[in-house]
C-alpha cells in the first residue's frame, strides 16, 4: 500500500540520481582520459620508426609496429645495467634505512632513558634542514672517502634519515605497552622484545617506509647526477638523458626507454596501492 | 645506587639501538650542515682553490651574502621560483576537486541506478566504437575512442578505485622519465600538442580576422573586468568575514596585497595601452564603496588580531592566481587581432622565454591533480562526520553553502598541512625540470634557486657562494614555515 504512494517519487529520485552519477562519471572519465593521453602517446611513439616520429598521426604508419625499438635501446645504451644499478641502490638504501630507523624508533618509542624526548626533538629538527644545504659538504666527504663515482657513494648519504625514525616511532607508539611488561616478566632481552614482538607488529609501517624510500631513490636524480661519471655505474634517470643528448636524438628510442622505466613503477603501484595510500594518509599525522 | 645502575643500563641499551642511525645522521646530515655554515663564510672557489692552484682559503665574513643580495641573479631566480610556485594553489585546488569527485558514490546509490549506468555506459561505448570504425575514422581516432571507451567501461564497473588509480598514476611515475616525455610533447615541430593545436589556431585566426576588432577588444575588457570582479569579490568576502568576526583585522588586510597585485601589474602593463585609467577608476570606485561599508556598518563580532590568517591567505592566493590568468587572457585578446592578421602560430612552449614557465606549470598540474594531496583530502573527506551534513540539510543549506560552511572548514587542517609542505617543496623545487627540460633557459627563465645552487656548486665551482645561496634558501623556507605555523595553526585549532 505504501508502495503505491511511494512509487512515483522514488522513480523520479532514481532518475535524478542516475543523471547525477552519470554526470559525475562523465567528468571523471574526461579527466582520467586527459591525464592518461601522454602515456598513450608515449607507448605509440615508442613503436614508431624514426621517420614517422614527427608525423601527426599517433599510430605507427607504413613502417609497422617497431617492437625492435625496445631491443635497440639495449643495444645503444647498457639499459639493463642502469636498471640493475637503480634497483641495487634503491634496495640497499631501503634495507639500511628500514633497519637503522626501526632500531632508533624502538629506542625512542619503547625504551626509557634520560633525555629521550629532548634528543628526539633535536632529531626531528634535522628534518627541517633542506637537502640542498648538505649536498656540497657531502660531496667533499665523498671525495675524502674516495666514494665519488661509486654506487656505495649513492647509497650511504641516503641510508640514514630522521624521517624514517619519526614515521616508525609513530607506528610503534600505537602498540600497547602491556606487551613490553609481559616480555620483561618472561625475562626477554630488549633485543628479543624488539626483534620478535615490536618489529612484526610494526609491519605496515615498515612496508610503508620501504615503499617510500624505494620509490624516492629509484627516482633520485640530483645526487647520482653529481656523483656519477662512468657510464657503467649510471642509474636509470641519468641513463635516460642519453637519448636526449646530442649523441642520441631518437625520440622513438627515448620513449621506449621511458616506457620501460615507468612500467615497473606501475606494477609496483598497482600491487602495493593499498599500503601506499594508508602510508601517505598516516604520514600526514605529523602535521 | 641500584636505580643509577639501572639508568646507566637503560642508556646503554638505548645507545645500542640508536647507534647505527645516529652515526649515519651525524656523518651525513649534521656534520655537512655545520660544515656548510662554515663554507658559506669563506671564499672557497674551485677555480682558485684546487690541486694546481692553491691560493689560501680565508674567511670573508658576510661577503657571499652581500654579493647574493646585490648581484641581480639571486633575486631574479628567486622571482622565477616564486612565479612557478603560483601553480601551487591551482594544484591544491585541482587535488581538492579530484578528491571531492572521488569521495562521491560511484554507483548512484542503489542497484537499479547502477544497472542503468552500466547499461548506458556499454551502449555509449559500443556506439562510439561503431561510429569511429563505421565512419572510416583514421586509426588514431579509433584508438583514442577505444581508450576512452575502455576507461568508461572499467570506470563504471570498477568504481572510484579505477579513477583513483588513473588520477594517481602521473604523480607516481613523475620523475626524469616523465619530464623527458613532456619535453617531447612540448616540442614545437614534432610534438603532438602543437600538432593538435595548430588546426584550432588556424580556425581561430580566420574567425578573428572575420569579426570586427571591437568584438575582440570587448573580450579584452571582459577579461579585465573579470579580473577586477575577482578582486572585488575577494575583498568583499574578506570584509564579510571580518564583519562576522571570522577573521581578525590583520588577516583581513594583509592578504589584500595579493589580491591587488594583479591589478597593480595590470596598471604597469596598461600604462602604454591606455587601460590604466579604467583599472584605476574601477579600483578607486570599489575601494571607496568598501570604505563606506566598513565605516558605516563596522563589524558585528570582534575577533582577535591575526585570527583566521590561514584561511584568508589561501583563498586570496587562489584568487590572485585566477586574476593573473584573466590578465594573461586580456593581454592575449588585446594582441590577438595584430597577431592573427598573418595566421596564428602555436607557442613554442619551453623554448620560448614567456611560455617556458607556464609550460612547466601546466606539466606540474598534470602531475599534481592526482597527487598525495588528493589522497590526503580524500581521507579527510571521509572523516567528516555525516551528522554535520545532515544538520546542514535540515537548515536547508544549498550545495555551495554545504561546501563553504561544512566541508571547507572541516578540511582546514589538511589544507594547512598541504600548503605548508607544498611551500617548502616549491621553494626547493624546479631542479629536475630545469636540468632535464630547459637547462634553466631560455635565457634563465626557468632557473630556480635549486638549479642555481647546482650550477654554482657543481658546474661553476663557487662552493662558498652556492652554500650561501643554499642557506639563504633555508632561511626563506624556515621563515615561511614559521609564518605558516604562527598564523595557520590558530585557524586550524578553531
Amino acid at each position: 500500500m505504501t508502495d503505491h504512494h511511494a512509487a512515483p517519487p522514488r522513480r523520479s529520485a532514481n532518475t535524478r540520481r542516475f543523471f547525477n552519477s552519470a554526470g559525475l562519471h562523465v567528468v571523471l572519465i574526461a579527466l582520467s582520459f586527459t591525464l592518461f593521453l601522454p602515456f598513450v602517446w608515449m607507448v605509440l611513439t615508442s613503436l614508431k620508426s624514426l621517420e614517422e616520429v614527427g608525423l601527426e598521426s599517433w599510430l605507427p604508419g607504413e613502417g609497422g609496429w617497431n617492437f625492435s625499438n625496445y631491443i635497440e635501446v639495449f643495444r645503444q645504451i647498457p639499459f639493463a645495467r642502469y636498471f640493475i644499478n637503480s634497483i641495487f641502490v634503491a634496495t640497499w638504501v631501503t634495507l639500511l634505512q628500514v633497519f637503522t630507523s626501526s632500531m632508533a624508533a624502538f629506542a625512542f618509542a619503547r625504551l626509557n632513558w634520560p633525555g629521550r624526548d629532548k634528543v628526539f626533538l633535536l632529531y626531528l629538527s634535522t628534518m627541517m634542514l633542506p637537502g640542498l644545504v648538505m649536498m656540497i659538504p657531502n660531496y667533499q666527504i665523498m671525495i675524502t672517502l674516495g666514494l665519488v663515482d661509486t654506487l656505495p657513494g649513492l647509497i650511504l648519504p641516503a641510508a640514514f634519515s630522521a624521517f624514517g625514525t619519526f614515521l616508525l616511532r609513530q607506528f610503534m607508539l600505537t602498540i600497547p605497552s602491556a606487551l613490553d611488561e609481559a616480555a620483561e616478566i618472561d625475562g626477554a632481552s630488549k633485543w628479543r622484545l624488539f626483534w620478535d614482538i615490536i618489529l612484526p607488529m610494526t609491519r605496515p609501517g615498515l612496508i610503508t617506509l620501504a615503499i617510500f624510500t624505494f620509490m624516492g631513490n629509484y627516482h633520485s636524480f640530483f645526487w647520482p647526477l653529481v656523483m656519477l661519471r662512468t657510464q657503467e655505474r649510471y642509474t636509470l634517470p641519468i641513463g635516460l638523458l642519453y637519448f636526449d643528448s646530442s649523441a642520441g636524438q631518437e625520440t622513438n628510442l627515448l620513449m621506449a626507454a621511458v616506457t620501460m622505466s615507468i612500467v615497473p613503477l606501475l606494477i609496483v603501484f598497482v600491487v602495493l596501492q593499498k599500503y601506499l595510500i594508508k602510508g601517505i594518509q598516516l604520514g600526514a599525522v605529523k602535521g | 645506587m641500584a636505580s643509577s645502575i639501572k639508568q646507566r643500563r637503560n642508556t646503554l641499551t638505548a645507545l645500542f639501538f640508536l647507534a647505527p642511525n645516529i652515526i649515519g645522521v651525524l656523518t651525513f646530515v649534521v656534520f655537512p650542515v655545520l660544515f656548510s655554515i662554515l663554507l658559506a663564510f669563506t671564499n672557497w672557489d674551485l677555480r682558485k682553490h684546487n690541486m694546481f692552484k692553491d691560493e689560501s682559503l680565508e674567511f670573508v665574513g658576510f661577503e657571499n651574502f652581500v654579493r647574493l643580495l646585490t648581484e641581480a641573479d639571486f633575486m631574479r631566480y628567486l622571482g622565477n621560483t616564486l612565479f612557478l610556485m603560483m601553480g601551487i594553489p591551482v594544484s591544491i585546488g585541482g587535488a581538492l576537486f579530484a578528491a571531492l569527485l572521488l569521495s562521491k558514490d560511484s554507483h548512484g546509490g542503489n542497484r537499479r541506478v547502477f544497472a542503468w549506468l552500466a547499461t548506458s555506459a556499454v551502449l555509449v561505448a559500443s556506439c562510439a566504437m561503431l561510429a569511429a570504425v563505421g565512419m572510416a575514422g583514421t586509426g588514431m581516432v579509433i584508438l583514442l575512442t577505444g581508450v576512452a571507451a575502455g576507461i568508461m567501461i572499467t570506470g563504471v564497473f570498477g568504481g572510484m578505485t579505477v579513477y583513483r588509480t588513473l588520477f594517481y598514476t602521473p604523480h607516481f611515475v613523475a620523475g626524469v622519465a616523465t619530464f623527458l616525455l613532456w619535453k617531447k610533447l612540448y616540442n614545437p615541430q614534432t610534438g603532438p600538442i602543437n600538432a593538435a593545436l595548430q588546426p584550432v589556431l588556424d580556425v581561430l585566426a580566420t574567425s578573428v580576422n572575420a569579426v570586427p576588432p571591437p568584438t575582440v577588444y570587448a573580450l579584452t575588457w571582459g577579461c579585465l573586468g573579470l579580473m577586477l570582479a575577482l578582486a572585488a569579490w575577494c575583498m568583499n568576502w574578506l570584509r564579510a568575514q571580518w564583519r562576522d568576526g571570522e577573521i581578525g583585522t590583520q588577516a583581513a588586510i594583509v592578504p589584500c596585497v595579493f589580491v591587488l597585485l594583479p591589478t597593480v601589474i595590470g596598471l604597469l602593463w596598461g600604462q602604454t595601452q591606455g587601460l590604466a585609467w579604467v583599472l584605476l577608476i574601477g579600483l578607486a570606485a570599489f575601494g571607496g564603496w568598501q570604505m563606506i561599508q566598513i565605516t558605516t556598518r563596522g563589524r558585528d563580532f570582534t575577533c582577535p588580531r591575526g585570527e583566521g590568517f590561514g584561511s584568508s591567505l589561501m583563498i586570496c592566493l587562489a584568487v590572485m592566481v585566477l586574476q593573473f590568468i584573466a590578465l594573461g587572457f586580456a593581454a592575449v585578446f588585446l594582441n590577438l587581432p595584430g597577431m592573427a592578421a598573418d595566421g596564428l602560430d602555436a607557442p613554442e612552449w619551453i623554448s620560448n622565454y614567456d611560455w617556458a614557465k607556464p609550460s612547466l606549470m601546466i606539466m606540474g598540474l598534470w602531475a599534481a591533480i592526482g597527487s598525495n594531496n588528493m589522497l590526503l583530502y580524500l581521507a579527510a573527506l571521509t572523516n567528516i562526520p555525516p551528522e554535520l551534513y545532515e544538520a546542514a540539510d535540515i537548515d536547508g543549506a544549498s550545495r555551495r553553502q554545504r561546501f563553504w560552511h561544512v566541508t571547507w572548514p572541516q578540511l582546514a587542517p589538511t589544507t594547512f598541512f598541504i600548503s605548508v609542505m607544498a611551500t617548502i617543496g616549491g621553494l626547493q623545487g624546479g631542479f629536475e625540470m630545469a636540468r632535464t627540460m630547459t637547462q634553466g633557459g631560455p635565457a634563465g627563465a626557468t632557473t630556480t634557486l635549486s638549479y642555481f645552487i647546482y650550477i654554482e656548486g657543481f658546474e661553476t665551482g663557487r662552493l662558498s657562494f652556492a652554500a650561501a645561496v643554499a642557506w639563504a634558501l633555508f632561511i626563506l623556507v624556515f621563515g615561511l614555515t614559521l609564518f605558516n605555523w604562527k598564523f595557520g595553526n590558530k585557524y586550524v585549532n578553531d
